[in-house]
Formats: C-alpha cells, structure tokens, sequence
C-alpha cells in the first residue's frame, strides 16, 4: 500500500501540472506573478541605472517636489513629493508580496492544521482549541501590536527580550520585520481554522474516512492525507482570500509604527495614500492600485487553477 | 445538544474574564496613560490625577478592583470622556453600528449566496467567470478605496445622496453597499467553492441516481452542505460588524462602536477598552455557538458529542 | 461581448470620477454647493469628540472651541488678534507690580438658568479648577496665582510654635522667589483682610504626602532641618490668591509679575461655572439635561461622535449682539470625510488643518474661501543632546544647516520657514525688538552678517561643521559633501504616526542625504507610544516636536526649555537661560521685557538643541457667507460675533486679505465692548 502511493504520487503531481497547464486563466496567472517577481526584484535596479530614480528621490530642486502625471521620464508620475512612483511600486511590491505569501503561507500550515485536528478530535479538545481563537480573536489586535512594538523595541524593552534578540542577529531592521510577520500571522489563521473544521465536521462522518479508519490509517494520515485533501476547495478560496487582506493590514500596522518605515513603500500604503488625492492627482492611486489588483486577480486564477488540478474528486472523473 | 449547549453556554463567563484579564494585563504594558499627552504635566497633576483613579494602589489591588467590576457588569466611567459610563457608551453606540452591520451583512448574503450558487451551477462558463471577476474585484478594492469613490459619484458628482454623517435612509445606502462589498465578495467565493465540492460528492450522485428532480437536490442536499464554508466564516464575521467597522465609520462619520474601540485602545481608556472586549467576546462566543449548532442542521451528518 | 460591458462600465466610473472633479474646479467661484442655511445656523466640523463639556477638563483645542461657546469669561479674545476684550469684567486694573488684578464685573451677567454671575462664583470656578480632586491636567495654567500651585499639589505651610509661618525667602536666596517678593503692604483696592494675608511675605510650602516631603527634602536638607518638629498645616482652596470683595469686584494674586497673565484669563480654564448645579449633579452636571452654562450659548443636544447643538442663550448679558441662533458642531477628525461635507454644502466651516496638503495648490484657487494664516504653533526636531553624536553642539548645528527651510515650507505649501524658537509673524512687537537685539548680539557673538543671513540653509557651513567636529568629509558640489566616518546607525528621526509628520521626515532625510551623504532612519510610532519615548529621551539622535501656544505671548514658548525638568523633550538645561528668563519676566516695560525674551531665546537657540522647521499656518476653509469667522493665531473664535451674511454681494472676498480688511457690523460690536474698559482708563487717568 505504501510503496503504491509513492508511485501515484508522482504522477498525481505530474498530473495537475498538466491539468494545470491547459487552464488559460491560470497560466495567465502564473504568468502576471513570475512578471511580478521578477519586475520587484530586478525592476528598482533597472530604474536607477537607467533613470537615476529610487524610492525614495527627492528631486533637490524645489521646483520638482510636487505631483506631475505620467510622462516619459515617469511613466506612472510622481508623488506629493516628486518621487518616481514607478520606482515605488515595484519596491512596494517587495514588500506587499513577501508579506502576502508569507503570511498566507502562516495561515496555510497553522490555520488548516490547528481546524483540522481541533475538528476530526472533536469534544472537549476541540472545545479549548476553539475557545483559544475565540480569545485570540477577541483581545484586541491593535492592543496586541502595540504592546509588541513597546516591548520588542520602544523605550521599556526587558533586558531578557533584548539578549534574545541579540541572539538572532538583534538589529531593529530584523526585528520590525519579524515582528511585522508575526503580527500578520498572529490573527491571518484564525478564520481559516474555523472554515477548516468546519470542513472537517463534515467530512469526519463519510465513509471513506469510516474507511480509512477501518484498514488502520493513524489519525495523522486520516486528517492529512483523507480529510484536508477533500476540504483543500474551500481552503485555496479562503487562502487566495487571505492574501489581499493581509496586504491591506500591513498599511494599518504601519501607521501604529509596525510594516514598513518611510521613506519605503508597500501597495497597501500607496494605495491608502493614493485615494485622498484621487480627485486632483488620480495617478496616485491608479498605478500601485491598478497593479496590486492584477496581482490579485493572478493570485486568485491560480488559486482556482491550483484548486481544480489538485481536486481528488475530478481526478475520479 | 441541550448538554451541548448549557455547557457551551457556561464556558463563556469564564472565557471572557479570560479576554478581559489578558486584555488588562496588555493595557498595563503598552506605554502611555490615559492622561499622556503632548505637555509634561507637573508631577503633583500627574499624582492628583492616579489618586483620583485609584492608579496609586497596588497591581494585585487594581486587579482585584476591576474584576469584581466586570463581575457586577459595571465598567465604570471612561476615563477620556468624563462623566459618560462605559455601559451607557456601548449602549448608545451599538445600534449605529449594528444597524449597518446587519445589513451591509445581509445584503452580502443576497448578493454572495446568489453569485456563488449560480457560479457553481454553471461553472467555467461565462457567467461563473463575470461573477468571479465581480467578486474578486471586490476584495481588490479595499474598502477605504471604494468608499470615497462612492462618495465622489453619488455624493459630490451626481448629489443625490449625502456624503457622510448619520441621518436618513438615504444616509445608510453608501456606508451599507461600501461595507458590504468585500463580505459579498467572500460569501460568493466560498458558496461556489463549498457547492462545487458538495455537487462533486457522492452522496449528490446517489441522489441524482435515485432519481431526484435537480431543484430538490440543490436546495436540500447540495446548498445545505455547500454553505458550510460561510457560515463558518459568518460567526466572527458578524460579530465584528456588529460591534462596528472603522473604516467605513470613519469615511461616513458614523457614531459607531468600531471607531470608538480603537479611539479607545489608543487613548488607553481602560474601562472603556475592557468594557466593548468583554462584550466582543461574549458576542464572538455566542454567534460561534450558533454556528455550531447551525452545523447539525445543515448537515446531520455533523454530530456533537 | 459581457466583457466589453464591463469595460465599458469601468471607463465610465473613471471618466465620472475626473469630470466630478474637474467640472467642479473649472466651474465656478466656489467649490461645491455655496448657499446659506436657511435658518440662522452654523454647521461646523469640530475636530475630535470632545473629552468632556467641563470647560476645566479638556485640554485639547477643538474642545476649547465648543466650550468657547457653551461659557464665559472675565475677558473674551479679540476674533482677530487673540487679545483679551471685556466679557463678563466690564474693566480691570493691574497693580503697578504687576502681581494684582481687579476686575469690575457686570451686573447683568446670568447663567443659562438664570443665575446670577458673582465674583464668588470665579472665585469657586477657581479653586474648583486648582482643586487636587478634579485632578484638572491644566491646572498649571493658573499656577501663576499665590499658592495656586502648593494648594493643587497639596502641600502645606510650616507653623512653628509661637504661630509663625516660615517663610520661603528664607530658604531660596537666590531664585526668582525672593527676589520679587515686595515686603511692603499693598494698597491696590480696598484693604481687607485676605489682602494683607495674601500680600505678607509668601509662605514656605512643603509637601504634604511623607514620601514626596521625603524626596523634597532630600533636596533641600537645610528645610528638613527647619521644618522638623514643626506643625504643617494644609494649603487649602481659601489660601489661592483669588478674593471677591463684593459680589462684582474680584481681586487675583500672583506670586510673581506674568505679564502674560490677563491674555491667559480667556481660556476655558478660567470660564465660569456653576456651583450649585456642580454640587447638585456631581459629574453628571455635564449631562444635556442638567447642564447650566455661562455662554453666549447653551447646549441644546449631545450625540457623542454625531453631533453638539448649541442654542442662542436668551439669558446671556449680550444676548441681543449674538447674530447666530444655533450652532452645530460635527465631531470629525477625517480630512476627506470633512472636504467632502464642505464640499456638498452639509457644513459651512471646518476648524485648523484640514485642507490635505496636497490639496492645497486646488484649494488657493478659491480665494473667497481659502484660509491660511500664520498660526501661534510651530512644528520642530529635538535633538537628545544627552547622547553622542548629537550631544556634540557642532553636529547638531550641522544637522540644522544642513535643511533647506525654503524648500521645505515651499513642499508643505502652508507653512513659513522657521529658524527662530518663537513663530513668525504672530508677535509683531516682539519680533521688532528682536530684531534690534540680534543686531547687537551679533557683534557680541562675533557672527559675521552674512553666515546670520544664511541660517535657513548653509550646507557649506554644515559641512565645515562636520569637519571640525573630527568626522572625514568629502566635498562635492555646491557646497554639499558627504560625511564618511558618521555612526549613521546611532542617528535616526522618531515621529508620531500621521500623513504630515511622514512627509515632513521623508524630506528631512532627503536633504541630509543629498547635503551631509547621511542616511538617518525614519521610524514612526503611535501617539502615546511616541510621547513617553520623546519625554525619557529613549530616543535616537531626533523626534518630531510641535508646539501650540497657551496664550498670545512668546514666553509660552520659551518657558519649554525653563527649568532642569523641562518640558523640551531635548535633556538640554541651562540655569543661565532660567535667570535670562526670570528677568524678563519681572521687566514691567513691555518693550524691555520683549528684548531681554530675545536675548534669552537667542542663547538658547545657541546651543541648538532644536532645529526648528515651520511656523504652522491655520490652513482651514469657510463658506463666503460666515462672517466673522476669523483667521486668528489659535483658531479659537468668538461665537457670538458670527453671523450668516444672504447678500452675496456682501460675501467674504480674497480672504487673504480679511484680516486686514474691517466688517463694520463686527468692528461696532468689538467698539461698544470695549467702551467700558476705555472708559474706565480715563477716569482713572482723570482721578490720578
């Protein structure tokens, strides 16, 4: 039985490539994200060498520091402060979507893992385990970030706190961007852990889990191998869901003093930005809006994409 | 079930104490007080003040205080908005917020169940993929984005309805279509996602073969399975907009709770912040109950020991 | 073909989006909807929820507008130049010491329940504020009284045996306490009983509560000595240097000449309230049904977060001189949320600040409704002078140089440069006596002229600076360099979070970047994150600092480096600049006094420990039919003299001008006012 699936295995990843491949939508999508990835991590350089422009260029002359629209020299514009917002978004880019797959990821493994278990144990297991979301969920978050943000790196930091930060390397770039992620990743699992287990309780009753239980299948493998494979539909949804939302948390964190620090910029900030002067300066918001939509979109056709190669039941078909 | 629910019904004092007291113990570490501000204020105000709030006695003390007061379901009186009890705050401020909240809910459900279902009985086709790009431009366009778009169409470009404030009818229709967007969104996304899984399994094929007419087979079987993922994420979802969204009380100046907790969280207003947490949790606590018990009728097979 | 549609609705969307903007810039003189309520009504947007209608408890200035309204005062301020005009004093008389004040009250001043307004109901207003259970955060404004401060810190006199109060000049020989002490009895007004208690020699006071006399004393061993053995009696409300000798003549106290004092009497502090319904109601009295006002308006309703309406108060002494019938106060601190109400014609003025900074270019277009005024604030850097490398005073004028303050107020387009401590344009007498002083100090100094001339921006004198400070500096051009060997990692720029703090820092990196090759890291936090931070000077190299002044004089200003625990932010102290202080502000001659504030200000601002950037402008916007709606260097407007105006030929034009130009409707109110303080100086002039 072992060796039997090893061998499947690698054909089951073989073929939802191939299914993958003939989903137009999502092969859009893969192509829009590797354009991504590679514009923000090449693009700023490319900008400098070619334009002198970085993220964060303030022209000296004072003349420049103002909103101009696009033009040759700035294809997307320039910000209240004569910056290059084409050099800003793909720097922003950098940030928005490390923090989107980082995070995502977090609520991935933790949320779909923790619903899981907490959903296919069930009584007064799942009761502590959801009864702690429930807390986590009702402590306030900006309550939380602040006190984060105070003792990791304001004026009160324990001197314990600080020693172990120094084992890590210390530095307060590393810490806020530490910090930055697990602030994100403190609450980004909890939803999805209730859709899982919801999932589950579902699932838990049907007969090819009766099944499994019944050969002798350890409780890991009924949950990782039986259970979330047939309820990974709802959770791709919610994970293509969680991304856009997490991008747009990270512009509230930064104005308690976590995410990025000025002068850098993340899509979530510009946009936030962006909307106050839509009426004068619409470039502003269109470009990094324009742009963290597409992603989205890509993000979300692949998610689906994702989602239908992978299905265990269209496999059957 | 009963058992179920008296026990579950129990848990939740205790619960919110727990909330309540993480929550104090938070408030004591993040810096600043309630009376920080931009002037040092001279040491004998600044001692004036904490014998007046009784912040000169001990933690244990202080502790011990506050807990018998959210036992007695006395907050106090917040320490900002002097003379105003934390009780009367909520009270008079929830109703705005639930009263957008409600709707802008149901209205994501009308139009989320309703692109969700027929997205997933028509999947890939036109139709599926329109409502999908609907619904995902809804979640890309974050709501403070969407709100002064509204705003500049309806309010400041055609005038036909009010920019902000709380009033009229006429007042609810932006904030309530500004909020609900991104929940539609959702709700669509996870209704034709949980409906595609169901219609795929096996006991929808059983009752296709036992020879069902297909409208009985949606609403009772497949829907009933296929909105599980939503009213999983309902439970919190409506808890939260019930208890306020600051964003959308921002843009349209709502006197809602959703401001008025984060104003408080950053003005340290500890009664206040501890009062609207005990009531988000017990809030939280009983919509998930509700969602659980919802579980069992949605889906006998769901079963709670 | 769906997909075109949708298409098709996007453009529309867009193309709606621009033409709403654009049809409203190019279509008129006004922006948005510009008619007059129909009723005799103010919509105003009023900044943050105010914390409480008790006007001696909130601190903030949005509440101090709405108290403005709902209270009363011995003085009022000027709607244009924030100086104090009769309110509920008809006139008033300042010993020639300068620590005594009369006040002549009016007879006809009633509460809104239709009591009378006494001078015993100030003098409870007072002690009420001082008092150590209100706890009042602004009690400080009235420390300035005798014994004010020792009874709201409660502390207590030091009577020996033979019934003898030990003294204070006794003990501090040679600070401001003994110096200005008047040995001689006072005749200023009628002599009484509390006059002579009040004008004896001032009064040791110590601590009250054992572990704060401990520390006290601790600093002061010679007083333990003294004290010890000694019977404390307890400073109490009846000890303030504040007395009604009839019902409409009140006499204050200072312990010391404040110059500054009478301009300080119009604040809400020091409005009067009501002891009866206070007692009656404890902290309810607030409430709208039972609150009782001394206003030329009273409160009608209050939505917290919604709305404040207040309503003309028939019982009002000037009653009939109040143009406007009601006014509604929207609590909202949302720029665009506020921009579009105005914009939809749903308020007709909004307070300070408001207009987005990039907004502003679109917004000078319209003229008639535009205000941008120089405002009694300003926006500057501290430097923590207590850690290297900014306790070196040649980096930190080098940081200072090394910004370009024309290009920094012409990028936040309301503000003015600022190289001074004290606002530009706000205290035109004092900045005409510094101007002389400078002159002289220069020569002093040794400062050639022209190096005076360039303080707004020298990046060659900074990087000469940074030079004799030992870093290795590599010149580049126009006279900007890059500094080689600066721990850049122990300098960086703490701000509290908000749109123009950001810009304001971003820019500021910028030019140290682009003139010193230094790279300081920004880093934001939230408000009450950021204050303590600030205070214990946890912070690295600089933070962002703003200062509003309490009342129309520089000395509130310089006070903020005044004393070893001062209020700077900066851990710079110097006794020296104590003494230059306290001398001026024993100078009665107000000319004399303004010059020796200068010179104290200039030694301060020697030794840099601020870079100061802007002088703030007020940066708000009104409909051109409010009048008398003015500018003025704090924002705070004197509601009764508004008015709604339906003539539009009679409508505000070219308010960059209104400050200038005269509204004779407002100019006689003003004029009649006046009349009775005017009148008095002459007969007291013919008596002498």
């Amino acid at each position: 039985m072992q060796e039997k699936e090893i061998v499947k295995g690698t054909s089951l990843w073989k073929d939802a490539w191939k299914r993958l491949l003939k989903n137009k939508l999502a092969v859009f999508g893969m192509i829009v994200i590797a354009f991504m990835i590679v514009a923000v991590s090449i693009g700023p350089a490319i900008i400098k060498w070619t334009t002198g422009y970085t993220y964060d260029y303030i022209p000296s002359d004072s003349d420049l520091i103002r909103s101009f629209p696009p033009s040759l020299k700035h294809p997307m514009g320039t910000d209240d402060a004569g910056r290059d917002i084409l050099a800003r978004v793909l720097q922003g880019g950098r940030v928005s979507l490390m923090v989107g797959i980082i995070s995502t990821l977090v609520s991935l493994v933790i949320g779909v893992s923790y619903g899981a278990i907490a959903g296919y144990l069930g009584g007064a297991i799942d009761n502590v385990m959801m009864r702690i979301v429930d807390i986590i969920y009702s402590i306030p978050y900006i309550l939380i970030v602040i006190v984060l943000l105070s003792v990791f790196g304001g004026p009160n930091t324990p001197n314990f706190i600080k020693a172990t930060a120094n084992i890590f390397g210390g530095g307060q770039g590393l810490s806020q961007i530490f910090m930055l992620f697990f602030a994100l990743g403190l609450v980004s699992w909890l939803t999805m852990a209730r859709v899982v287990r919801g999932q589950i309780l579902s699932l838990k009753n049907q007969d090819f889990v009766m099944a499994a239980r019944a050969t002798g299948v350890s409780t890991f493998g009924i949950i990782f191998k039986h259970l979330v494979p047939n309820a990974l539909g709802p959770v791709i949804v919610y994970a293509t869901l969680t991304i856009p939302s997490v991008m747009l948390s990270e512009a509230f964190l930064s104005f308690l003093g976590l995410g990025v620090q000025a002068p850098y910029a993340s899509w979530g900030s510009m946009v936030a930005d962006g909307i106050k002067n839509i009426s004068i300066y619409p470039w502003q918001l269109i470009f990094p809006g324009v742009t963290m939509a597409l992603t989205l979109f890509s993000l979300n056709f692949l998610g689906d994409g994702l989602r239908d190669a992978l299905d265990p039941q269209t496999r059957k078909f | 079930m009963l058992y179920f629910i008296i026990r579950r019904l129990l848990i939740i004092i205790p619960t919110a104490l727990l909330v309540v007291s993480v929550t104090w113990l938070l408030i004591r570490l993040a810096p600043g007080n309630f009376y920080t501000g931009e002037k040092k204020l001279p040491p004998a105000i600044e001692e004036n003040i904490k014998k007046k709030y009784g912040l000169d006695k001990s933690m244990g003390e202080q502790y011990l205080m506050m807990i018998k007061n959210v036992l007695s379901g006395d907050f106090g009186d917040s320490l900002k908005y002097q003379g105003q009890s934390v009780n009367e705050i909520i009270r008079r401020h929830l109703p705005y917020s639930a009263t957008i909240g409600i709707l802008a809910y149901l209205l994501a459900l009308i139009v989320g169940l309703t692109a969700g279902i027929l997205a997933a009985l028509k999947q890939n086709s036109l139709l599926d993929y329109t409502s999908m790009a609907i619904a995902m431009l809804g979640i890309s366009i974050p709501n403070f984005v969407l709100g002064p778009i509204l705003v500049i169409i309806f309010a400041l470009g055609l005038y036909i309805l009010p920019p902000a404030r709380w009033g009229g009818i006429s007042n609810l229709i932006l904030p309530v279509v500004t909020l609900s967007a991104i929940y539609a969104a959702y709700i669509a996304r996870l209704t034709r996602a949980g409906m595609l899984e169901i219609l795929r399994s096996d006991f929808i094929r059983t009752a296709r073969a036992k020879g069902l007419d297909e409208k009985t087979i949606l609403l009772r079987h497949a829907l009933r399975g296929g909105i599980i993922p939503v009213v999983s994420f309902t439970g919190p979802a409506l808890a939260h907009l019930l208890a306020g969204t600051v964003v959308v009380e921002k843009i349209f100046a709502i006197p809602g709770l959703g401001n008025i907790f984060i104003q408080s969280v950053l003005n340290r207003d500890e009664p206040l912040i501890l009062g609207i947490v005990a009531f988000l949790s017990i809030l939280i606590m009983v919509f998930n109950l509700l969602v659980d018990i919802s579980y069992g009728f949605l889906d006998p097979r769901i079963r709670y020991s | 073909m769906k997909r075109e549609i949708f298409c098709g609705l996007v453009l529309a969307l867009i193309s709606c989006i621009l033409t709403s903007c654009s049809s409203s810039t190019a279509g008129g003189r006004y922006w948005g909807k510009t008619e007059p309520p129909k009723e005799n009504v103010l919509r105003y947007i009023s900044g943050s929820e105010p914390e409480s209608l008790d006007p001696q408890i909130p601190t903030g200035q949005p509440e101090a507008r709405i108290l403005m309204a709902l209270y009363d005062g011995l003085v009022e301020y000027h709607p244009k130049t924030m100086a104090p005009i009769p309110a509920i004093a008809e006139s008033w008389e300042i010993s020639p010491d300068g620590t005594e004040f009369i006040f002549y009250l009016r007879k006809n001043a009633k509460f809104s329940n239709g009591d009378p307004i006494t001078a015993k109901d100030f003098v409870y207003t007072f002690r009420r504020g001082l008092s150590p259970e209100l706890a009042a955060q602004n009690a400080y404004l009235a420390y300035e009284i005798k014994y004010a401060q020792a009874y709201n810190s409660r502390e207590a006199f030091v009577k020996d045996k033979d019934g003898n109060f030990l003294l204070k000049k006794d003990f501090f020989e040679d600070t401001k306490a003994s110096k200005s002490e008047s040995d001689k009895t006072s005749t200023f007004g009628p002599d009484t009983e509390f006059h002579r208690f009040i004008n004896s020699p001032e009064r040791l006071t110590v601590p009250l509560d054992e572990k704060t006399r401990e520390a006290f004393f601790k600093k002061n061993p010679k007083i333990k000595e003294a004290v010890e053995g000694k019977e404390l009696v307890p400073v109490r409300a009846e000890d303030i240097g504040v007395e009604a000798i009839d019902d409409y003549t009140l006499r204050l106290k200072l312990a010391l000449p404040a110059p500054y004092f009478l301009d300080l009497l119009a604040h809400q502090f020091f409005r009067v309230v009501n002891q009866r319904v206070i007692e009656k109601f404890g902290k309810e009295w607030t409430k709208p049904e039972n609150i009782v006002t001394s206003g030329a308006f009273k409160l009608a309703i209050h939505r917290p977060y919604d709305v404040i309406v207040v309503v003309k108060n028939p019982t009002y002494w000037d009653a009939e001189n109040v143009s406007l019938d009601r006014i509604e106060f929207y609590p909202s601190e949302e720029q665009t949320t506020s921009m579009n109400l105005y914009k939809a014609g749903s308020v007709d003025a909004i307070y300070n600040h408001t207009v987005p900074a990039s907004w502003i270019e679109e917004m000078r277009k319209f003229k008639d409704e535009y205000l941008d005024h120089p405002e009694v604030a300003i926006e500057y850097y501290t430097f923590n002078v207590t850690k290297p490398p900014m306790n070196d005073i040649r980096v930190r004028k080098a940081f200072a140089l090394a910004v370009d303050r024309f290009a920094l107020s012409k990028f936040r387009k309301t503000t003015k440069p600022l190289v001074d401590f004290t606002p530009e344009g706000i205290f035109p007498q004092y900045e005409a006596a510094r101007k002389r002083v400078y002159e002289e100090l220069l020569k002093e100094y040794k400062i050639p002229v022209e190096e005076w001339e360039k303080r707004y921006f020298n990046p060659a004198k900074a990087c000469q600076l940074m030079r004799e400070a030992g870093y290795q500096v590599r010149d580049k051009e126009n006279g900007r360099c890059e500094v080689l060997n600066f721990p850049a990692d122990e300098v960086s720029v703490t701000y509290n979070t908000s749109e123009s703090n950001k810009a304001v820092a971003e820019f500021m990196q910028a030019q140290w970047k682009q003139n010193l090759g230094i790279t300081v890291q920004l880093r934001n936090m939230e408000w009450k994150t950021f204050l303590p931070t600030r205070k214990a000077l946890d912070y690295k190299g600089m933070a962002r600092a703003g200062w509003v002044g309490d009342y129309m004089d520089p000395n509130t200003f310089l006070k903020l480096f005044y004393g070893p625990d001062n209020d700077s932010s900066t851990g710079w102290y110097d006794p020296k600049f104590d003494r230059m202080l306290d001398e001026a502000n024993s100078e009665t001659d107000p000319e004399k006094r303004f010059e020796l504030l200068a010179r104290a200000e200039f030694y301060m601002l020697q030794a840099q420990p601020v870079i100061p950037l802007q002088t703030q402008a007020t940066n708000w916007i009104k409909k051109p039919y409010v009048k008398g709606l003015y500018p003025n260097p704090g924002t705070l407007h004197a509601w009764k003299f508004v008015y709604i105006e339906r003539d539009p030929a009679k409508w505000d034009r070219d308010v960059d001008n209104i400050m200038k130009e005269s509204d004779p409707i407002i100019e006689e109110k003003i004029a009649r006012l006046m009349q009775t303080q005017i009148e008095f100086e002459k007969r007291k002039k013919a008596g002498a």
